[in-house]
């Protein structure tokens, strides 16, 4: 799988995960629809990440990712999803205390001391859409 | 070489890539004339409200529909998630298409033009409870189709609409599934279907009877939850079992022994005409239908590959075939995997004459009781007898090889009855009741079926059960060599 992603990520550098069945299948590894629903009743916004960088599949590593999302300002307490198996990380936020930029921003600061970074793949800001996330 | 040669060699090549084959007959493989004129998948935000399925071209069951002549066929096939019984007593949260597992049957012809669309309802609300799977991502897979499954096959969360078309390019029975990762687990969970492609011209055969068999595995356990559907235990998939493909159940049409209680009609003297996908995702079936030989197979549902004479077809998972047989006299033709393993985990089913299936001579295989139990022990213990015992024991029915099972719990204790199932070789030797009963039976003794304390449990379990009915409630459950 990895070596998939790693081989995924060659071909797009440029566009940043431009293999739509792919994004929308790492989409659904991290996808909770309960999590999903409870944000959007609340307004919030729900992002979805795919992590580049030399992660290793363990507990140890999941929980810093999630300690680090959860950290950053704006991003909804016990809302952060990760799926190693295909590098996906998931979180919701208010968008009244914090922007989709500055929240994904805050979050590849965070986890540059690891050496991963963020490729934004798609957000939804209402049910139904998986709107595409615009490059910074 | 001189020019005319290399004229005539070029022509000749050109005629092979381009449009006719060695003989100069069109191809119909011509990958010039085939529609792959792509148009982009449509995703949007509205849900679709009224049916699970919609389409003209669409088949529930087995029995297949006579073609819709329509050039362009219009499919809806929604996601859902649903409890469905695929053993009596197994009630197994499934995810699906169309609302039914498998599937429906897709039927269209080479140059048709397939409109598809499909609502995730997987969040649909259900009445009471909810005991179904949590909403999730799903996505359509059409073996049928050339297309880029980038585009066409991306996954779509709940309340989302796909939208894509596509031509239909070869004649065959294809496979249609859910692509979502992780796909071993959205197979196994029910979301699967067929498409049957006639051939441009239609099949150069004309059959009576046209069926669509699809195999399938289920990976069953009990819920950790204990959540129950109308006071029967709630059964989830084991992703255990499902990743070391080890099914607890192998079936034909969704259901353990289905078609062995819902025989597909037949009249002597009819040709018969099945299309067979073995969906799997991970065993293989040996197609083999008893008392018959498959005049002709067409493997993938081809004509184009075509056997004649064939006993059995071996098709991988995803593989699929056409084949075709006489009625030679009345009776129950079965259907079976012929892996007999797979075949004693639910993969049966009947071609008869009459109405009604015989209550015997069905070559080792079950016929299931009129009533069922509900504790899984006892409904594991039933699976088991009627694939391990029925051969030599019935159930009310009478003695067979070995005493009627009826009753036994009343004649044996508990702890007599583990012994024999756990050690018979050794009973036999030792115990004065085990002695007398080798003797009353002709001097037959019981095979050890090398069963565990967990597999004795539940046999002892359905025993119990058995011997709990009403006097006269059970139909005799039977088999014979």
């Amino acid at each position: 799988m990895k070596a998939f992603i790693a081989a995924l990520l060659l071909g797009a550098a440029s566009s940043a995960l431009a293999c739509g069945y792919c994004v929308e299948d790492k989409i659904a590894s991290a996808y909770d629809h309960a999590l999903v629903a409870k944000s959007l009743g609340m307004r919030h916004h729900v992002a979805f990440y795919h992590l580049d960088g030399p992660l290793k599949a363990s507990d140890a590593t999941k929980r810093a990712l999630l300690s680090a999302a959860e950290s950053v300002p704006g991003v909804d307490k016990g809302s952060v999803r990760v799926s190693l198996d295909t590098l996906t990380i998931a979180f919701a936020f208010d968008p009244k205390r914090t922007s989709l930029v500055a929240a994904q921003s805050a979050l590849d600061k965070k986890l540059a001391t690891r050496k991963v970074s963020l490729f934004p793949m798609r957000v939804i800001e209402r049910p139904g859409e998986l709107k595409e996330i615009a490059q910074r | 070489m001189n020019g005319l040669h290399k004229l005539g060699a070029g022509l000749l090549a050109a005629a092979s890539i381009g449009g006719c084959g060695p003989s100069g007959a069109p191809d119909a493989y011509d990958v010039s004339k085939m529609d792959l004129k792509p148009v982009p998948a449509k995703v949007s935000a509205e849900r679709h409200k009224g049916a699970f399925a919609e389409g003209a071209s669409l088949s529930m069951g087995a029995a297949l529909k006579p073609l819709d002549p329509s050039p362009v066929k219009t499919v809806r096939l929604d996601t859902t998630h649903k409890i469905i019984e695929i053993a009596p007593g197994v009630k197994f949260s499934a995810w699906t298409f169309g609302d039914t597992v498998p599937g429906p049957t897709v039927r269209a012809r080479v140059g048709d033009r397939i409109k598809f669309s499909m609502t995730n309802r997987s969040d649909e609300p259900v009445p009471g409870v909810r005991v179904t799977a949590a909403p999730m991502m799903h996505s359509m897979d059409f073996h049928a189709a050339m297309v880029s499954p980038q585009d066409k096959y991306r996954s779509i969360a709940p309340g989302q609409t796909i939208e894509f078309e596509f031509t239909l390019n070869y004649p065959g029975i294809f496979m249609y599934h859910c692509g979502t990762p992780m796909i071993l687990e959205h197979i196994a969970s029910g979301m699967y279907g067929a498409v049957v492609v006639e051939p441009r011209n239609g099949y150069p055969t004309r059959a009576d009877r046209e069926y669509v068999v699809i195999q399938s595995e289920f990976y069953a356990k009990l819920d950790p939850r204990k959540q129950k559907v109308g006071g029967a235990p709630l059964y989830v998939l084991d992703t255990e079992r499902l990743r070391a493909a080890q099914p607890t159940h192998t079936v034909f049409n969704g259901v353990h022994n289905g078609m062995v209680k819902d025989p597909l009609p037949a009249k002597t003297g009819e040709r018969v005409r099945i299309h067979v996908l073995n969906v799997g995702p991970s065993k293989t079936s040996s197609f083999h239908v008893v008392g018959t030989i498959f005049d002709r197979v067409w493997f993938e549902g081809n004509p184009d590959n075509q056997m004649r004479g064939m006993q059995t077809v071996l098709l991988g998972s995803s593989n699929s075939a056409t084949v075709e047989f006489m009625i030679p006299e009345d009776g129950s033709y079965i259907m079976v995997d012929h892996h007999f393993a797979n075949a004693s985990q639910g993969a049966i089913g009947l071609v008869s004459t009459s109405a009604k299936p015989p209550a015997q001579d069905l070559e080792h295989h079950n016929i299931p009781a009129s009533a069922t139990p509900t504790d899984p022990d006892a409904v594991a213990g039933k699976l088991a007898f009627e694939s391990k015992c029925l051969a030599c024991h019935s159930v009310g029915g009478g003695r067979k090889l070995g005493p009627d099972v009826a009753g036994v719990t009343k004649r044996r204790s508990k702890d007599w009855l583990a012994r024999w199932l756990k050690e018979p070789e050794k009973m036999l030797q030792t115990d004065a009741d085990a002695k007398a009963m080798l003797k009353e039976y002709n001097n037959l003794p019981m095979p050890n079926q090398s069963l565990g304390d967990a597999e004795i449990r539940q046999y002892l379990k359905y025993f119990e059960w058995i011997d709990a009915q009403p006097a006269g409630s059970l139909k005799p459950a039977a088999a014979g060599h």
